[in-house]
């Protein structure tokens, strides 16, 4: 059957190919703007790896990272009470918190200073963090990063009943943290670290038949070894780890390792971890020497079994602006 | 027929006065210097800069830009300034220059991502991603 063609309905379809085809022309025309761009190919030059973590923590320790020169990063980190009361304090929850406030900034390429304030023993700290060399392909297979703080109590000790000195204040902590990215996902650092207290719990006498001796209740030194690890579930969202195993055997309080387990979520300026662990002081030094929260079941000195599971609840927000 | 009458009239100023409170937002012009305009783009779109700049994307962008560019990021309501579609032709019309200068120096609600992301090249690679964002 032979198909018949109005006239008049071409009158209608004309129009409309017309639009269509100015359309497309400006269309056509819009793309074309880049066409005057010369089209160049840089030349493959090996860089460092990035972001090898998101953040400047790891939980209760410092990550390999150190942010470039210019930034400022204010972190308020926070830890409940310790598990075990259950609804007593909601396991902890309600319990008293520690608190630390602190500030970074990055005055050029590779170094970031910083100070703090912690609410367990009013601890003042200053820190700084240097960044050694970084992870580059055909270069160096890890980064290295070394990081120290110093720590200053600042209770009120008006008769001298905490330190007969004024140094008796002071503590200090040293690392160096070796990291590397295996992928896009993962990443994991080692760090070995020292720890130093100017007074530690001091001497005393043990008096028995044998006669009267001095003992050093604990050493000024305390060596470690952190290990800490993130696994990126999606490009803002991370399973983060981190281990810290005290290597110095004390005479008496021996402290324990810290096991932890969170999550980070990260975002252009912030980061934000929630997890539990050991850690309850905010203060490397002091958590190096003093942690009495075991992860793991143990026989104390005295031959009593002490449960472990002490674990917190604890979160840290670092806030980053670049100037 | 009256009351028809009543209710078509009334009707019909109920959208016009819809129409009286709708306004479209035209983007405000954001000029770009010639030279940087026409700054060409050093970064091949290839895997590995596709793969940096979706990690950035999602970091820095997505959460105004949307996961895919057409302006419905979690923030995007809170803005004064409302996100272009990235994905029309409209936006993809400019230069790779313009959309360097633009990430870079910022404007209004878009933040300067120079010192946020200071290596050239991976400003470069987000311009790489956007040109994938087109329908």
């Amino acid at each position: 059957m032979k198909q018949k063609i109005k006239i008049t309905n071409c009158l209608y379809i004309l129009p409309v190919c017309l639009v269509g085809c100015m359309f497309l022309l400006q269309t056509t025309t819009l793309y074309a703007q880049d066409s005057t761009a010369v089209v160049k190919t840089a030349p493959v030059k090996a860089k460092p790896v990035k972001n090898t973590f998101d953040g400047t923590w790891l939980i209760d320790d410092q990550s390999v990272m150190v942010p470039v020169k210019g930034s400022f990063e204010f972190d308020i980190m926070h830890r409940f009470g310790t598990f075990g009361n259950g609804y007593q304090d909601l396991d902890g929850v309600f319990a008293p918190a520690n608190i630390r406030l602190g500030v970074n900034y990055s005055p050029i390429n590779n170094l970031f200073i910083g100070i703090g304030l912690s609410k367990t023993d009013m601890l003042w700290d200053g820190n700084a963090k240097y960044a050694i060399f970084k992870q580059t392909p055909g270069k160096s297979p890890v980064s290295v990063t070394y990081y120290g703080d110093m720590s200053y109590d600042t209770r009120f000790d008006p008769d001298h009943s905490l330190f007969t000195y004024t140094t008796d204040r002071i503590g200090s902590f040293n690392e160096i943290i070796i990291a590397r990215k295996f992928s896009d996902k993962f990443s994991f650092q080692v760090a070995p670290t020292l720890s130093h207290q100017n007074a530690v719990a001091g001497y005393y006498t043990k008096n028995d038949s044998t006669g009267t001796t001095v003992f050093e209740q604990m050493k000024h030194d305390q060596f470690g070894l952190n290990m800490a690890g993130r696994f990126k579930l999606t490009e803002t969202t991370s399973i983060i780890v981190d281990y810290d195993q005290p290597l110095t055997a004390e005479p008496t309080n021996n402290p324990k390792p810290n096991v932890a387990l969170g999550f980070e979520f990260t975002t252009s300026g912030h980061t934000f971890q929630v997890f539990m662990g050991n850690y309850q002081m905010l203060n490397p030094e002091k958590n190096s020497f003093f942690n009495q929260n075991s992860p793991f079941p143990y026989t104390d000195a005295n031959g009593t079994k002490v449960k472990g599971g002490m674990f917190c609840i604890g979160f840290n927000i670092t806030r980053l602006w670049n100037f | 027929m009256k009351k028809k009458l009543i209710f078509i009239s009334s009707l019909f100023s109920v959208c016009m006065m819809s129409f009286a409170f709708t306004t479209i937002q035209q983007p405000k012009p954001w000029p770009v210097p010639e030279k940087n305009a026409k700054m060409a783009n050093p970064v091949k779109s290839d895997a590995a800069s596709l793969a940096s700049a979706k990690s950035l994307w999602n970091l820095h962008c997505a959460s105004c830009h949307g996961k895919k560019g057409l302006g419905d990021g979690s923030k995007a309501a809170q803005l004064k300034t409302t996100p272009q579609d990235m994905t029309l032709a409209s936006f993809q019309s400019q230069s790779d220059g313009s959309l360097y200068y633009k990430i870079a120096e910022g404007r209004d609600d878009m933040p300067s991502f120079k010192k946020k992301i200071p290596d050239a090249e991976d400003i470069w690679s987000l311009v790489n991603y956007v040109r994938t964002l087109k329908k």
